[in-house]
């Protein structure tokens, strides 16, 4: 028995993993061609031996008047994407007011849980109906006729399934034999189209199980002449081209994540490069870019955007690396921020891992991790929390802030289906918590993340190519800076020169997102038996990766090959640098001296030294 | 002849018709392979199609029932493969 039960995980297992890969591949792109091929081959999978909990499980029928294979693909792929596990039911070709009618069709032994109607015009109305139109009368009784039948069939259809009802509403044919005159006419074509959406959507205003969904809206924003395929549509009667199917399943999982609560609550934002360009702890109050021109006014217009939505209930926070002080100032006080202190339901700014911050931020809204999105300009941030928690959904907003708007606009994840139950409600906030605390449990850790960086970084000399790179940052960086010296660069290439009495150190990382450039300096002030750190500086994007370890290692060890007793450290607090309070306390430095704000540490390198940490490679040129 | 051609018809051949490219070669047919049923038949015309930027005749493409067929009526519109 048991050796039985074994070989059935290990089957399940397999298939699990295959099931996997295969969706990697859509993932990856999203092409027509990739989604056959993933259909194809999921269907070849013995999908029967996995064992789905019934929340993830979900039946979708569709039927229709046209060949509507291709869109139970999408539907089916889609499904798995977020997590779902599809059983499809298509209904024979143009016979869904059959499998409506007849109470022993096969549409209702299905089961389903939605139902898809999606019907063309044409087959109410006749084939020969636009090209008669003109000449026609009483063309407001065909809108008549039309919302008759659909009453009759829908409430048929309510009467017997308790599923969700999609019904497309009609799109507007683009060509009018009218011409400019459509709307002068009594009724012109466009007008009869635009009437009888208008009346269908009436019809259901108040329905909390059939909702209209707008095939007109999604292919005005698709572009009518983009969703036909002429090959495809004469040779196969395919109605919607690849594309454009592709984007209606994506409405249509709007509806379907509401009603399998998959649906979030929660947007948590980054700040720098997010709600305003540049950063704030470098640029400054009155460096950073919001307001009326470009790129500022990109990011007031993000910023409506999200309004827009915590207007609506969506829940907003914040989870940004920043001082405290310089960020609130600009929330409270900046003429051109739109969104304020209020709208923020929970706020971690700190200096503090972002994977922390945003379990901590779930804890204190008290929703699940699965209800949040998270957005930032960092990939590498974005990596972070998409390894360490995959139920976060992490948005891959553009580099550009013009196209943030329209990257948050097409995200299909903010649903409800209105009247919810409060039971439901209730049980939603459970689950949720019970999802967060396995959640900390699968949670992998700094450095396992670290590692999967493959960080190198390359420590050299200053020389010709690196000094002006070295200037800049001498003279820019705020936060991460333990002295704040600022040098000219004639009084570096001076210090250069000397290299008797000082050292400058480069400091470049590279990991497998890119390189990252020159991003640390330090200058090393040389006597006989002692170096001085007179400056040790680092690039806010660096941050939090230990790479400032491996840095001071280098130095230590270069120190300790001359015959060094002792490394020096000083610090010299400043408004903006408090992320390096504790930096040579944290690395085993002691303070012997305090004169006025500037402290020193020393490290004795007869007794302790810094250590590379092991994830990092450390390239010697 | 031209390899790179060769190689985006093998690449679309083994995505539509679930194939291992190693195994794709001329003679191989509609009657051997299981998934060339009319709905992938179509997909897979409508990807050449797009991919090589021509317009296949409706005779062609029922004609077409091998790899070596596909690779013909690609050399009648001028691919060279």
């Amino acid at each position: 028995m048991d050796s039985d039960e074994a070989s059935k995980e290990r089957i399940s297992e397999s298939v699990s993993s295959q099931l996997k890969d295969i969706l990697d591949l859509v993932r990856k792109e999203a092409t027509h061609v990739n989604y056959w091929n993933a259909y194809k081959r999921i269907q070849r999978l013995n999908l029967k031996v996995l064992n789905i909990p019934d929340e993830k499980k979900i039946k979708i029928a569709l039927l229709s008047s046209f060949t509507i294979d291709p869109l139970g693909m999408y539907l089916d792929i889609k499904s798995r994407l977020v997590g779902l596990y599809p059983e499809i039911y298509i209904g024979p070709f143009n016979q869904y007011q059959q499998e409506i009618i007849d109470e022993g069709s096969k549409l209702y032994a299905f089961k389903p849980d939605v139902v898809i109607l999606a019907v063309q015009a044409e087959s109410l109305l006749g084939e020969d109906f636009c090209s008669e139109f003109v000449k026609s009368s009483g063309k407001e009784r065909y809108q008549t006729e039309i919302i008759d039948q659909f009453e009759r069939l829908l409430s048929l259809l309510t009467s017997r399934t308790d599923s969700l009802v999609l019904v497309n509403n009609f799109i507007v044919p683009s060509f009018t034999p009218f011409g400019i005159l459509d709307n002068k006419v009594d009724m012109g074509l466009k007008s009869f189209f635009y009437g009888l959406n208008q009346r269908l959507t009436d019809l259901y205003r108040e329905s909390t199980q059939v909702y209209v969904v707008d095939l007109e809206g999604v292919a005005s924003k698709h572009g009518k002449s983009r969703c036909l395929n002429f090959q495809m549509y004469y040779r196969g009667s395919f109605v919607f081209s690849g594309s454009f199917l592709s984007v209606i399943a994506d409405e249509y999982m709007g509806y379907i994540k509401a009603l399998k609560n998959l649906s979030r609550k929660c947007i948590v934002l980054d700040l720098d490069n997010v709600l305003w360009g540049g950063i704030i702890g470098e640029d400054g109050f009155d460096g950073i870019r919001l307001g009326k021109d470009s790129p500022g006014n990109a990011y007031v217009d993000f910023q409506r955007l999200l309004l827009s939505y915590y207007n609506r209930g969506i829940i907003l926070a914040i989870n940004s690396r920043n001082n405290y002080e310089d960020a609130i100032k600009v929330i409270r006080e900046h003429p051109y921020m739109v969104l304020r202190e209020k709208h923020f339901a929970a706020m971690r700014i700190n200096w503090q891992d972002k994977v922390q911050n945003m379990i901590e931020l779930a804890e204190e809204i008290n929703v699940g991790l699965d209800s949040m999105v998270f957005v930032d300009d960092n990939p590498r941030e974005r990596e972070q929390i998409k390894q360490a928690l995959p139920q976060v959904l992490v948005v891959d907003i553009p580099p550009s802030p013009f196209l943030y708007r329209q990257a948050l606009e097409s995200l299909n994840d903010f649903n409800v289906l209105a009247l919810t139950e409060e039971d439901k409600m209730r049980g939603e906030m459970y689950y949720a918590r019970r999802m967060r605390k396995q959640l900390e449990k699968s949670m992998v850790s700094l450095e396992d993340f670290l590692r999967s960086l493959e960080m190198k970084i390359v420590i050299k000399h200053a020389d010709d190519f690196t000094l002006p790179r070295i200037t800049r940052l001498i003279n820019k960086t705020n936060q991460f800076n333990l002295t704040t010296r600022r040098y000219t660069d004639v009084e570096i290439k001076k210090m250069r020169e000397n290299r008797d009495e000082f050292d400058i150190y480069s400091l470049q990382v590279i990991d497998k997102f890119g390189d990252e450039g020159i991003v640390g300096v330090a200058i090393v002030r040389k006597e006989p038996q002692t170096w001085i750190l007179d400056s040790f500086l680092m690039s806010c994007r660096v941050i939090g990766r230990k790479v400032e370890t491996a840095f001071l290692a280098k130095i230590v060890a270069d120190a300790r090959k001359k015959d060094i007793s002792t490394i020096v450290g000083e610090y010299i607090p400043t408004q903006k640098n408090a992320p390096v309070k504790s930096f040579y306390l944290d690395h085993g430095f002691r303070k012997f001296q305090q004169e006025g704000e500037v402290s020193r540490w020393g490290l004795d390198l007869t007794r302790s030294t810094v250590k590379i940490p092991e994830w990092l490679e450390v390239k010697d040129e | 002849m031209n390899s790179s051609n060769e190689k985006k018809l093998k690449e679309i051949l083994a995505k539509v018709l679930l194939v291992d490219r190693t195994k794709i070669n001329d003679r191989m047919s509609r009657k051997d392979v299981k998934g060339w049923d009319s709905m992938a038949h179509l997909m897979l015309i409508s990807e050449i199609e797009s991919e090589f930027g021509v317009m296949m005749s409706d005779d062609d493409i029922t004609e077409i029932k091998t790899v070596g067929d596909i690779k013909r009526v690609l050399r009648k519109l001028d691919v060279a493969i």
